[in-house]
């Protein structure tokens, strides 16, 4: 008796996140599911089934595997701004200074509580290509800043670099934060033992630390994608000719600005089933060698 | 001596790149303060010669902004009272009680993070209209009234606590409502206090979901009102622009550099799993 009373409170703690998540998560995902099997505009009164119609058309459209390749462009350069370089800095401040810790933790992550939107409207203007600080220094190199906005391959490391002013002092101090958990003692003996500090942090501190690193890795290429939208949509909307498109962004225009429910239902339901495979991977592979303290 | 060098190039390495991270805010802060003359004269001037708050004054008299910054905090503040009690009573639950199938609701739960959200908007886009929110601030707090990654947080940081205390309460027959307010709370305000200041600076930053919901420039919030000063090519009003960035950006600033070490504390703890 006293156990079904003490189970009912855990559900009544529970209930309120689980019905908003019911509403605005898990029934939509269910329903976007649904909808990717008809055609429809979001206000025409009937939906016309089409069976696998709109999969088809998608996997058929060059536009597709153009953003598809976009995508792995970003996901590897946000990989190493985001996922290798807040290592080599973790490195830096745990092994090799000693002072100034804290001022760079509180400067590296100062631009994470910053609006992507201000980020965006900021580097327009420091990477405009004639009137940008950026460009006034290359010019006095007798050089010139691209018109990175509608140059093809370059609009995309423009507007990860973007983006990663925001998402890379967070990771740093997650990975910081997994470096740092590291016991002491071990590197101690490590170090008694005058085994180089590099080696210690590749062979000790990685490996003791790597479920940091795995979900550090999960979140720059989830989030990463996400967070690209912001400088897609108010700086470039995809284009030039959709070269800074990605699977994010292309859902969300074929949903809002092309009105096609149903194919970016589809859409969005295959950049699901993309990241589902990821973390698959990520279990089946990754995982395995994982070290998990407690 | 040689572990000097070694210690210079770090800080010139890391130097470098805190000065490349916090360029933008201070290129922002200084032009918003400049003429538009100035501003193209000069941009590398990083004390205004003739500071003025013109810029300032001109967006307040375009744009309805106090309305728009009012929008934004209404929102912000709801979110996160709202995501901070769904979060504190879920973790809690999560973490002190048994029951069946525990394990599974919060795995399920939790990896709704990793859900992108193009295929939540089209769904919860429907809903709201039909709800007749369209082009309302509620519209945009609506669907945001729990959080996975605040269930998270506050789980990492409530295992800390020893299950002792909760059943010595328990024996004493004290209320999970009292237990919850009276013990739990004290001990983990910490982590409260950065998940609800990550919760408001999250919401106060949100562009994506407002963007879909609200139309109308009474309503806009901050970040949609500073997506008009922009373009690729970047348009004339550059001083207006730095200074509707400085006004986004502030709050969130303040409040972060008021409660750093509490944020990036919590933040620490995020990627060690258990």
């Amino acid at each position: 008796m006293k156990k079904i009373k003490e189970d009912l409170f855990a559900l009544l703690f529970i209930l309120p996140s689980l019905t908003a998540f019911c509403f605005f998560m898990f029934w939509p995902l269910i329903r976007t599911v649904y909808l990717s099997f008809f055609d429809w505009n979001m206000i025409k009164p009937v939906k016309k089934f089409v069976g696998l119609q709109n999969y088809i058309t998608l996997l058929q459209d060059d536009v597709t595997y153009k953003v598809l390749g976009n995508t792995i462009l970003y996901i590897l350069i946000l990989l190493v701004v985001n996922f290798v370089l807040p290592y080599i800095v973790s490195f830096l401040l745990s092994f090799v200074i000693r002072k100034g810790k804290s001022f760079y933790k509180t400067a590296f992550f100062l631009p994470s509580v910053i609006s992507l939107v201000v980020g965006s409207i900021l580097y327009v203007w420091i990477l405009n290509p004639v009137t940008g600080p950026v460009a006034m220094i290359l010019r006095f190199f007798d050089m010139q800043l691209p018109i990175w906005s509608k140059s093809e391959g370059l609009v995309i490391w423009i507007l990860s670099l973007i983006t990663s002013w925001k998402v890379f002092g967070y990771n740093f101090i997650i990975v910081l934060g997994g470096v740092m958990g590291v016991s002491q003692e071990v590197i101690e003996a490590a170090k008694l033992d005058h085994i180089p500090n590099y080696k210690i942090f590749m062979q000790i501190v990685l490996p003791m630390s790597s479920s940091t690193g795995v979900y550090v890795l999960i979140t720059t290429i989830v989030q990463g994608l996400q967070y690209v939208f912001t400088p897609i949509k108010v700086v470039t909307q995809g284009g030039p000719n959709y070269a800074s498109s990605n699977l994010i962004y292309q859902s969300y225009h074929e949903a809002f600005t092309l009105y096609k429910t149903g194919e970016a239902s589809a859409f969005s339901v295959m950049t699901m089933a993309l990241f589902i495979l990821l973390l698959v991977l990520e279990f089946k592979f990754v995982e395995k060698g994982v070290y998990y303290e407690n | 001596m040689k572990i000097n060098v070694k210690q210079m190039i770090a800080h010139i390495f890391l130097g470098v790149l805190t000065i490349v991270l916090l360029f933008p805010i201070i290129f922002a802060i200084a032009n918003s303060f400049k003429t538009l003359e100035e501003a193209t004269n000069h941009i590398w001037r990083f004390i205004p010669l003739n500071p003025t708050i013109k810029n300032y004054i001109h967006v307040f008299e375009t744009l309805p902004f106090g309305r728009i910054t009012w929008n934004t905090f209404l929102i912000a503040f709801t979110v996160t009272i709202f995501k901070s009690l769904t979060s504190i009573i879920a973790a809690y639950a999560f973490v002190f009680f048994d029951f069946k199938g525990k394990r599974l609701l919060y795995f399920t739960l939790i990896s709704t993070m990793f859900i992108p959200f193009t295929v939540t908007m089209i769904p919860n886009y429907i809903t709201v209209s039909a709800l007749g929110l369209n082009d309302s601030i509620w519209g945009v707090a609506l669907p945001q009234l729990a959080d996975a990654l605040g269930i998270f947080l506050l789980r990492q940081s409530m295992r800390t606590i020893p299950k002792s205390f909760i059943e010595v309460a328990k024996i004493e027959k004290v209320g999970h409502l009292r237990i919850l307010s009276d013990i739990l709370v004290p001990l983990v305000k910490p982590a409260i206090i950065s998940t609800g200041i990550i919760f408001f600076i999250n919401s106060w930053n949100e562009y994506v979901w407002p963007v879909l919901i609200l139309k109308s420039k009474e309503n806009y919030t901050l970040s949609l009102a500073l997506q008009m000063f922009i373009s690729a090519e970047g348009g004339t009003d550059f001083t207006v622009a730095m200074a509707v960035s400085v006004i986004t950006m502030i709050v969130p600033l303040v409040l972060y550099l008021i409660f750093q070490r509490y944020i990036i504390n919590t933040f620490a703890l995020s990627g060690i799993k258990g």
